[in-house]
Formats: C-alpha cells, structure tokens, sequence
C-alpha cells in the first residue's frame, strides 16, 4: 500500500530535470553589503546565507510559485513571491534596518547608568561597593562622577552649583522622603540604604525625563536587585558595628531579611577625634523585601526598612572656649513600598505602585526641644504603548502627600501643613532610525497647598555616530517647592524653577569610556530671607521672598579605562562650574559655599591575582569652598585652601565566601578645611571670631569581615550585584 | 467499508507524509550538524545557525533546531576575535535561540547547560567587570542543569570548568573539579557507546574534558 503511494507521490513530483538558481546581493539602505542573512524558500528546508561581500547563490530542485525570505537580525524581514520554472532568478534584497534596542542611540546627555543590562554605562553596580572614598555608602562611588562637588562635611549630593536638597532619589520608580541620615550641622550623613540591595542606578545631572520631578538639578533613581540566585546567609562585622542578612530564593519569589547595628563609641574611643562627642552616633536598622513574579512577565516587589539612631555633640560657639551648645538628634525613620511591572498584550506594558516614608527628628538645643516629622505618600502609575519599534508613549498618573509638622516640645507649640500634588506625565520617543531619536516629554502638576498649576516641557534628541560616539542635546524646565522649613513659614511658596540645557558626548567601546558634558543652568524664583542665626541650626527667618536667582555653567569630562593596564581598571573626572546665585540670607550674587570651581577626581583598582586582593586609590581635589567672613566687606568674600583627600581600599577574598574589607580616608591627612563658622557678635577687639569647619577626624578607618553561608560554599556578598 | 479504507488511506497518507518530513528534517538537520563539526569562524557559524534557524521554523514543535542554532551562535561568540561589543551580539543571539528551546522543552538539561555556556560566554568577553556577578550566575545554571539529569556530561563538564576556574583563584586544590572531569569522561565515553542513541542528540563537549583533564594531570 505504502509503495503505492510513495509511486503516486513520485509520479507527482516527477517532472525535476533542472534546478532552478536564485542568488544576487544583499545590501542596507545605504547600500552597504549584509553578510549571514538567512535565505530561504518558506515551507521547505531549502535556503543559504549570505557571504561576507553580500552576495548569496542558491539551488533548488522545488517547482512552482514560492516566498522567498531574507531574514538578519536588525534588519525587518523581506520576502518576494517568486516562480521556480528551472531557470536563473536574480533577486537583489535592500533590507530596511530595524530598532534595535541593543545597539541603537541612546539619550546620554546628563545621565550615567550603572548597571549590567545596558551598554552606555558609566559605572557597574559593583563599583558603588569597591571605591574606596565611598566607604560602603552608594553617594560616596557618586561623588567621584562628572558634575557633583564633594562636600565633605556634608555628604549628600551637590549636583553642579545646585545644593543637595535639589536632587531627589528614587527607589524603583518610587519616591524617597529623608533619604538621608539627620544630623547634626557639619557632622556628614550617609544614605540610609544598604549598597548591596540595589543592582543598578540611573544618576542624571541634569535634563532628565518628564517621569521625574520636583528637583530642580538632578534625579538618582536606584532599581533593586530582581531574584537572587541563591538561598544565603550574610554575615558582617565591622569596625563600626554588624549585620545579619538572609535570603530565600525560590522559583516564582524570594525573600531577604536583614538587621544591623552600628555604634562608632568603640572605635571613636580608640581613634582621637575633632568633635566633642557626649554620645557617638548610634543606631539600628531592619529591612525586608520581598519580590514575586506575578503572570508569565510581571514582577511584584516589596520593600519595607525601619530604623533609629542618634547622637549627642557638643558644638562649639566661636569666640567662647567652654565646650559650647549641646546638640542632641534622635531620629526614626520608615520607608516602605510597593511596585509592580507587567507586560500586557499589543505592546502595551505597564509598572507603577506606592511608597510612604515618615521621619521624625528630635533635636535638643540645650533646653531647647523641637521635633519635626515629615511624611510623603507617593503613588504612581505608568502605561507604555509601544506603536511600532520606532515610536512609543509613555503616560503616568502620579499623586504626592507631602505632610510636614514641626513641634516645639519645650514651649508645647506646633504648627503643621498639608500639600497634595497631582502629576501627569508623559514622554513619546521617535527613533527616527538606529542613530537618531527624538524625545519630547511634558510634566503637568498642581500643588493644593500653593495653589499653584505648573507645566515643565523637556526635549531632548541624540545621535549615534558611525564610530559609535553619540552626541546628546536635552533641554528642559524643572521645578521644585521650596524646603519644608521655610514653607512651613509661608505656605503660599510657589516653585523654585531652573531651566537646563546640555550638549553631551559619549564613546563606550571595548573597555574604555570617554564622556564629555557642557550645560547651561538658569535658576529663577529662589528663596531669600533673613535670618536670625545660622549657626548650630538656622533659626528665626523672616521676610521670605521669592525673588532669588542666579546660573551655573561649565563642562566636564570623564574617562574610564579597563583595557590598557592588565588588571586595572580607573577612571579620572574633572568638573568646571562657574555658579552664582542671589539666594538665602544673601542680597546679591555669589558663588555658593558648595559650588567648588574646579573638581577632580581619580579613581584606580588594581587586581592583584596572586594576592587575590583588590587594591584601591581615590583621590578628590578641588579648588576650596567659598564662605562669608564677616570682618571683610562683601559677601561670600573669602575662600578656603584646596580640598584634597587621598582615599585607600583593600578587599580580600581568602576564601570564596569570605570578603575583608580594609579602608582608610584622607591617608595623608590633610587638614581639610570647609569654611569657618563666625560668632554673631565681635569680641571686644571688634573682630568677628572664627572656627574652622572640619571633618570628625583627619581619616576614618574601616575594617569589614563578611561572611556569606550558603550551600554550594562559594557564594558571597558581591554576587547579587 | 468504503469509508474504513479512505479513512486508512488518509492515515496511511499521513503516516508517510510526517515520515517523509521526519525524515527531511533529520536529513537536513544532520547536513547542518555535519557542517558545524567542521566550522570554525564565526561567519562559517553563522550560516550553520541559519540553516538550523530554517529548520526551527518548518519544526516548530522540535527543540533541537533552536537548541543548535543557539549552540553554534555561542561558538561564534567564543570564536570571535572582534570586541566586546560583537561577542555581545553572537551572545546575545544565542540567548533568543536558548530561549525559544527552553520555551518548547522546558526543564531540559542539555538546555539549561548551553544557556550556562552562554552565561560563560558572555562572562569571558569581559571577566573584569563581569566575573563576580556572571560567575555565580553561571555556576548556579550547570548546578540546576546536572539536578535535572546527573547523566549530562556537558553540564558536567562545564561545571567543573568553573570549578577549577574557582580553585585556581582561590590558591584551592583542583582535587573537586578534576573528580568532576573524570566522571564526565566516563559519561561521554558511555554515550558513545549507546548504540540506540538518537543521531541528533547533543554530542559535543567531549574535546572541553580532554583538555582540562590535561590541566588536572
């Protein structure tokens, strides 16, 4: 029976005498030849590729009409209805390129990622952890990027002439109040978040896009680590205190728990310090997050970090000599939040969720006690919809709760306010091919407290050069309210608005990156006023007005090497910014105290196989920080000597799953000098005495041991990121 | 009765026609594994994975064309003398193939092993900045892939790979991984001797234990 049929069958396909030939060129819109394009006859196993000079050759004994295909990735797919009659067919394939998200231009200008995913990367998230300035905190890695200052006796964020409450920080999408520590004045902070939760970062300087607002210089927005691989424990000793981490990872979710304790007591008794401590900072911390995959694309994650700490120090008064005011901080804090991602069907995908901080400080100024609390609930939620591979839209609905509440314990006075914004945004891109996009983006709000409706327009274009370096121009208007301190004061504070232009150049290949950045910041509406006193805590303000301005401009450059030195892998920035600004209890323009011209730094780790130990050097320069001494006429009439701090690391791996960590600030110990802190009145010479401002401690000396327990024995704490 | 025999007809008819495209594909198939046992540069591996990448669409519904496409783009990314940037590219190819494979054979050892391959891959195109994250990664993907099927040689194979690699860093003794070796010796050498053994089955990997038992010795 079967022969039968296979007779039939072969009668049927009897008449093959000749083959038939297909073959020709393929080539690109520009008429460059394409090699490895897949060729092929649909619905048969016939087909070829295409050879590196684009040409292609194939035979085939098929008969009759068929659909001949031309398939490379990158390219969209062509296809010609053809007639196998035994003959030569020549068919020529100019292929239309496709978007590809790999490969094609990105938006540089003001941002740098750290991340794994993308290309255009700055930093990796396993730098944050290994610069050795950083001392485990994710600003420090920051602070030796293009266009930040470093402030040592501060320790946030100063992005290009701005001061460090206009950069605001994102934790997967999600807005974070208090981000930082409280402290007392001139004793830095840190960022309360664990480095090693988070596996990437976008930090902008500036010109970023209509999805970020209230900050007038710049946005950090952290993306926490997806699924660990591994069921771990964590283990850390330090010189400072300790910490435990687990880790449950499962298929679908995971789960990390982690509690840490810090006291400097220890360590501050066994190392002479500047500062007249009563009490070392000292506090605790707990985290839990939580992440599910949810559907067949969608993640759901959930955070949730509680602490406390304190300290007590005595600040000295200028021109006294007795041990001066005691300042006394006390500080609780909660953040938590919820996000989600998921793909939907047409193209559409869509993340969003909530997140809720609440800091409370209590501050004791000899008798005096104030308590401040500050709660933000922010909701959002995001739609994308993707029209083809070259144009997409994206559009969020945001709403912030910001609640603020200052208490005068001592007196039994308070007062409060309430301010809810609404916010919709949205951002199109247009590729106009692989080497240009095009972004416009527009961010509506309104505060109910300032009765104030705002419209901030973005742009931003990019174009990718046949040698791969892209230039990036972005422009935009930010707003920003002004700080709760003084809105509390005058609840009828609009905006604080600065306008920014950016020309940006970015080169990343093979192992060596090279970013250059010039950009143009023009502040308007900023707040001046009077104030009574200014030192340990600025108090007594009067007659806020908003009628302060002022500009920064200038240009920096980066570059980052991995290749040329075996094993070594630094990068070197250097930053010029020329800032002034008519702003606070100033009545004209000046270069602010925190706005250095000239800022450098240089970033070297060198492996060292045989050693297995990662070595480390930093070094930050810059030309000293403007201040106002009061004997000499004018304002901000006086600079400091140049601040330099040459930073050491050495991490160890003994053992796969053990990491120390040995690290040492300001190894040469130089003097560095912040500005001075003037007494109100003159002594009886008539002169306005002085105290340098200065750090705690000529060097900070870390030692860390972290264990990570596991089953397979060779995991450790760097692995997640 | 007339209906019983169309009815066998059809059967019959249909029997032979998937025989018929069993039998082409298995026939192109082994051209295109014949040719990749011959490949070496990147351009040669290309056209071999397009010619599984045909394959994979006329039998959507087999893992092995997709699972050979992405085998022969991962070569092409280890054989690539290009930067960073194009290794990236023949891996990250791969990776959609894998993928695709995975999607169709889901918990299949001999996939969950290319992707760790892959993962290798990607990890060797830059170690400096992707060791500490990629190495895990990539230890974690053989681990699963010899849970899935202790008999896979090249998960084996691989694994030890990264294990001597571990040891080696770490001033260790290579005792674990060079035990690891021979067991996947033994195994490649038991799968060559199976007569029933399905001609299109994944083969490759012995020439990768050869060598490092070379560096054991």
């Amino acid at each position: 029976m079967k022969i039968i049929v296979i007779c039939c069958l072969l009668f049927l396909i009897q008449p093959i005498f000749a083959q038939s030939t297909i073959k020709g060129l393929v080539t690109d819109q520009r008429g460059q030849t394409i090699p490895g394009v897949n060729i092929y006859l649909k619905g048969t196993f016939e087909g070829t590729s295409s050879e590196i000079d684009g040409t292609y050759f194939l035979e085939t004994e098929e008969r009759g009409a068929y659909i001949l295909v031309f398939q490379a990735m990158g390219f969209k797919s062509q296809e010609f209805e053809i007639d196998l009659e035994g003959k030569v067919l020549e068919i020529n394939s100019t292929l239309k390129e496709a978007i590809n998200e790999m490969t094609a231009v990105t938006i540089s200008a003001g941002a740098m990622e750290a991340s794994d995913e993308k290309k255009a990367v700055v930093l990796r998230p396993v730098d944050i952890v290994t610069v050795p300035a950083a001392m485990g905190d994710i600003i420090g890695a920051f602070q030796t990027l293009p266009g930040t200052s470093n402030v040592g006796n501060d320790g946030r964020l100063f992005v290009r002439g701005g001061d460090a409450s206009e950069t605001s920080i994102f934790i997967d999408g999600l807005k974070v109040g208090n981000a930082f520590g409280t402290t007392a004045s001139n004793v830095p902070t840190r960022t309360r978040f664990n480095p090693n939760l988070f596996k990437g970062s976008f930090f902008s300087t500036g010109g970023y896009s209509a999805e970020y607002g209230q900050a007038l210089s710049s946005a950090l927005a952290l993306k926490t680590v997806d699924f660990p691989v591994r069921n771990q424990g964590d283990i850390s000793l330090m010189s400072v205190g300790g910490g435990l981490t687990q880790t449950l990872a499962g298929e679908k979710s995971s789960l990390t728990a982690s509690a840490n304790y810090f006291d400097l007591s220890p360590y501050q008794s066994l190392i002479k310090q500047n500062f007249d401590w009563e009490r070392a900072p000292f506090g605790w911390d707990a985290e839990i997050s939580a992440r599910q995959k949810w559907g067949k694309s969608g993640v759901v994650k959930a955070y949730l970090h509680t602490e406390s700490n304190g300290m007590k120090i005595w600040q000295p008064v200028p021109g006294s000599e007795d041990r001066g005011q005691l300042v006394g901080v006390k500080n609780n804090y909660t953040f938590g939040q919820a996000s989600f991602k998921q793909l939907g069907k047409n193209d559409w995908s869509y993340y969003g969720g909530v997140s809720y901080s609440n800091n409370v400080d209590q501050f004791n100024l000899d008798q005096l006690q104030v308590r401040n609390q500050n709660q933000v609930l922010h909701s959002k939620a995001v739609a994308i919809k993707g029209f083809s591979d070259r144009f997409s839209i994206k559009t969020g609905l945001e709403s912030y709760l910001y609640t603020y509440e200052e208490q005068l314990l001592s007196e039994g006075l308070s007062r409060d306010y309430q301010d809810h914004h609404a916010v919709l945004f949205t951002e199109a891109d247009y590729y106009v091919s692989n080497k240009l996009i095009l972004r416009g983006g527009l961010r509506a709000g309104n505060s109910s407290l300032a009765k104030q409706t705002w419209l901030d327009p973005r742009v931003s274009i990019a174009f990718k050069f046949d040698h791969d370096g892209q230039l990036s121009l972005a422009a935009g208007q930010f707003s920003q309210m002004p700080v709760e301190q003084l809105r509390i004061l005058d609840q009828s504070l609009h905006n604080t608005i600065a306008d920014h232009l950016i020309l940006n150049y970015f080169l990343s290949k093979n192992g060596r990156t090279v970013r250059a950045e010039a950009f143009y910041k023009d502040y308007k509406k900023l707040l001046t006023y009077e104030v009574a006193q200014l030192f340990p805590m600025p108090i007594g303000f009067d007659n806020i007005q908003q009628n302060g301005e002022g500009y920064a401009r200038g240009w920096d450059i980066f570059y980052r090497d991995q290749k040329s030195f075996k094993n070594t892998d630094f990068w070197v920035t250097y930053s010029f910014v020329d800032s002034q600004r008519k702003f606070a209890h100033f009545t004209e323009m000046v270069q602010p105290g925190f706005a250095p011209r000239h800022n450098g730094s240089v970033v070297v780790k060198h492996f060292i196989q045989p050693l297995r130990s990662q070595l480390g050097v930093s070094f930050s320069i810059n030309d000293g920080y403007t201040y106002d001494n009061p004997n000499l006429p004018g304002q901000m009439n006086s600079k400091t000597k140049s601040f330099q701090d040459l930073s050491l690391g050495w991490s160890y791996l003994p053992k796969p799953n053990l990491i120390i960590h040995l690290a040492c600030s300001n190894v040469l110990g130089r003097d560095n000098i912040f500005g001075y802190q003037y007494a109100n009145v003159t002594n009886e010479k008539g002169v306005f005495e002085g105290n340098p401002i200065r750090l705690q401690a000529p060097r900070f000396l870390f030692l860390g041991i972290f264990l990570t327990l596991s089953k397979d024995k060779t995991a450790n704490n760097l692995n997640n990121l | 009765m007339k209906k019983y025999s169309l009815a066998i007809i059809a059967m019959m008819l249909i029997s032979f026609l998937t025989h018929a495209s069993n039998e082409a594909y298995v026939k192109a198939m082994q051209k295109e594994l014949q040719a990749m046992g011959s490949a070496l540069s990147p351009e040669d591996l290309q056209k071999i994975a397009n010619g599984f990448a045909r394959i994979a669409t006329m039998a959507p519904e087999e893992w092995l064309p997709e699972y050979y496409a992405g085998l022969a783009l991962a070569n092409a990314g280890f054989r690539s003398q290009g930067g960073i940037e194009e290794k990236d590219t023949f891996f990250e190819k791969a990776k959609k193939h894998a993928e695709k494979a995975a999607s169709i054979s889901p918990d299949n050892s001999e996939i969950v092993a290319l992707q760790g391959f892959i993962t290798m891959g990607e990890l060797a195109a830059d170690p400096n900045s992707r060791g500490q994250h990629l190495s895990a990664q990539a230890m974690q993907t053989f681990n699963k892939a010899v849970n899935l099927n202790r008999k896979n040689p090249r998960a084996v194979v691989m694994l030890a790979q990264m294990e001597l690699g571990m040891a080696q860093f770490f001033g260790q003794g290579p005792e674990k991984a060079c035990g690891l070796v021979k067991t996947a010796l033994d195994m490649f050498e038991k799968e060559e001797g199976l007569e029933s053994n399905d001609p299109l089955a994944p083969k490759w990997g012995k020439d990768m234990a050869l060598q490092l038992k070379q560096t054991c010795q």
